[in-house]
């Protein structure tokens, strides 16, 4: 058993055919792992899916396939789509179906009335938000949402006093240092710095957002060999390039960091042999690090690649023809690299 | 490791397609039981079959799979309904071994939502009693803040755990002094100073207590005076971690009183002389030379004067720390 070579040199490109053939096998190998994160699956399928489309190869997985399984995973019972067939509705997995069902053009085929009345379900007195009827509040499940019922087309379905009390309630999970925690009182992480940030730019109240304050937390997130890490003193993770990035792309401040440094850094977290991005060079790639990875490669301006929408994390045009596009920066796609 | 679609920090390593084989043939047989108590456990639930029955096979599921949420959501259901046939007593043992599952599970898996949901759940159904008395929500409480301290011990950075403090201190059927939990952040801010969790749970705790105590101004200032001495031997211990920095702006704050703002600026000042090249260091004082400067008494000529200075801080950061330099010169300007 030898340790895989990692691939750190800079002239290291990003090879879009292993990795689409990675992404088109991730169903074939079916080893007991796969089967443990069936809890995950939808998502799996949008983050596979959206990583092709942004390397512009939206057909990549079998189209009827994907809407069949999507379609699958309905919770009659909730009025919400589960992860896998038989698994409870939750928000995690309901964005998930929403948004493959608009990559691939067949948001019809499902029960948006039902949809969207699970989601408005979830929004509680105080501002707060559920991620199933148990109960469970973050603001993750905030974002998750108003980015399905604004992708729905019904953001204006939220009363305006619900709409007042998500903006404050974000408030609160606002901490001095310019980030957000999960909930009121938490600790500033990147992950949750991306769902509010992008939870009040759908609700178009940028202006909570201290934008020097942050910008200075979210560059700060760079390290020395070039990765974003989510905390203050902690490791660097390729899936930071998405939650910094995306973040900091939305309060307009992406040259705040050193793109080239992060454009190898992810580069090297590549497996050049059976295609893939993993958290850190030489680890086992898995698809929500290679979704993560290419999405942050895509707000760099790496050649050859779709833009993203750092507010939706979807494609750009499609976010675009839906007339969703909220204020953001992404870096110019250069021609070449290096 | 292939079929994983989200996995931290695991050395990638090449098989040969002989290992592979092998280890596939192993696996399967693993595999065909998984599916099998799989589909078992989510047939009882299609037919709402919740007996204690499907319980034990909830667990035998959870045991190999504790993320996996539906499963727990079973669980519970499966209580909801054999609770109102129960007396109290056997109630509290069945919640009690619940917490001890958890428990178990949670020392292997510290950051799965699910667990720390479900042990939420339990602590949330502890009924009143025994008799009259409250006692035993009161002995299950007790018992959290145990766990959560032994959670936090193994990392003392995890989010989770710290979330679950904060919870689990707003739930306490009698509830701790706050000063505690300042004795608690010091003592995890004095073993590791790179602790920023720690820090930032002090900035809450602090802010809690003056509020609810409606603490005079005066008193804050004393009390702040002895928080920049702690903050400051972590600055002087190891200038380029920046927990302590961060701690010592939310300190500071917006509108500092003048002598606290000049103070401070000088003690910088004289780690900087030590420590010319920290990033931190320069920051800091790069920062604080434009509050200084945006002060009511100062000077125009005054207020020219801190403008370039701070503007030549971050012209020397933008060659100490290059990677943020865009930064510095918007910041400069």
């Amino acid at each position: 058993m030898a340790t895989a070579s990692s691939s750190s040199s800079s002239d290291v490109k990003l090879d879009t055919a292993l990795h689409i053939k990675y992404i088109q096998n991730l169903d074939k190998r079916q080893d007991l792992a796969y089967h443990l994160t069936s809890h995950l699956r939808l998502n799996g399928i949008y983050w596979g899916l959206t990583a092709a489309h942004i390397m512009g190869q939206p057909n990549t997985l079998d189209r009827e396939g994907v809407i069949e399984y999507v379609l699958s995973c309905w919770d009659d019972e909730a009025g919400a789509f589960g992860p896998h067939p038989g698994h409870d509705g939750h928000v995690l997995a309901t964005l998930s179906g929403i948004q493959i069902m608009l990559m691939e053009d067949a948001i019809d085929r499902i029960d948006v009335g039902r949809v969207t009345q699970f989601l408005l379900d979830r929004i509680n007195d105080d501002g707060s938000v559920s991620g199933d009827t148990w109960g469970e509040i973050d603001t993750r499940f905030t974002y998750i949402c108003l980015s399905s019922l604004s992708l729905l087309g019904k953001l204006d379905q939220i009363p305006q006093q619900k709409r007042d009390s998500i903006i404050e309630y974000i408030r609160k999970c606002k901490n001095f240092d310019g980030g957000f925690g999960r909930v009121p009182g938490a600790e500033s992480h990147s992950g949750q710095v991306w769902v509010c940030t992008a939870a009040l730019s759908i609700l178009d109240r940028q202006d909570l957002i201290d934008v020097p304050l942050l910008g200075a937390w979210l560059s700060e997130r760079q390290l020395p060999n070039g990765g974003l890490n989510g905390r203050p003193e902690k490791l660097e993770d390729v899936c930071y390039s998405w939650w910094c990035l995306a973040s900091i792309s939305i309060i307009g401040k992406l040259s705040w960091i050193n793109r080239d440094k992060l454009i190898n850094f992810i580069l090297g977290a590549q497996d050049l042999e059976d295609g893939g991005i993993a958290d850190r060079p030489g680890d086992w790639v898995d698809v929500f690090h290679t979704i993560f990875g290419l999405a942050g490669l895509s707000l760099l301006g790496y050649p050859g690649l779709e833009d993203i929408d750092p507010v939706y994390c979807m494609p750009a045009k499609l976010i675009d023809k839906l007339v969703l596009r909220k204020p953001y920066a992404a870096l110019e796609r250069m021609s070449s690299y290096p | 490791m292939v079929g994983q679609l989200s996995v931290h920090g695991i050395k990638r390593s090449r098989i040969t397609p002989q290992a592979a084989e092998a280890k596939k043939l192993k696996e399967q047989s693993k595999i065909e039981a998984y599916l099998a108590l799989e589909a078992d456990v989510l047939g009882r639930k299609r037919s709402k079959d919740h007996t204690t029955d499907s319980l034990g096979q909830t667990t035998k599921l959870l045991d190999l799979n504790p993320e996996f949420y539906t499963i727990w959501n079973f669980r519970r259901n499966i209580l909801l309904t054999l609770f109102p046939t129960l007396i109290s007593d056997e109630v509290v043992a069945h919640l009690t071994s619940d917490l001890r599952l958890t428990t178990s599970y949670l020392l292997v898996h510290p950051k799965v939502y699910w667990i720390w949901n479900h042990r939420k759940w339990c602590l949330e159904s502890v009924p009143d009693g025994p008799g009259e008395s409250v006692k035993w929500k009161e002995e299950f409480w007790k018992g959290e803040l145990k766990l959560v301290e032994k959670m936090l011990d193994a990392d003392s950075r995890n989010f989770h755990a710290w979330d679950y403090r904060r919870y689990v201190l707003a739930s306490l059927p009698v509830q701790r002094p706050l000063t505690d939990e300042l004795k608690y952040t010091q003592s995890k801010i004095e073993s590791n100073f790179s602790n920023f969790s720690a820090w930032h749970c002090r900035t809450k705790t602090l802010a809690a207590i003056w509020e609810k105590e409606q603490t005079p101004e005066a008193e804050i200032r004393r009390t702040k005076d002895q928080e920049f001495e702690l903050v400051t031997q972590a600055l002087w211990t190891d200038p380029n971690d920046q927990s302590g920095w961060l701690y010592h702006r939310w300190l500071v704050g917006s509108e500092p009183p003048l002598e606290v703002l000049n103070r401070e600026i000088k003690n910088i000042k004289d780690l900087y002389e030590v420590e010319p090249d920290s990033k931190w260091c320069i920051n800091a004082l790069a920062h604080y030379t434009l509050l200084l400067g945006q002060d009511q008494s100062t000077t125009q000529v005054d207020k020219a004067k801190l403008r370039k200075e701070a503007h030549d801080l971050y012209r020397r950061l933008e060659d100490v720390d290059p990677d943020r330099k865009n930064r510095y010169q918007e910041m400069g300007m």
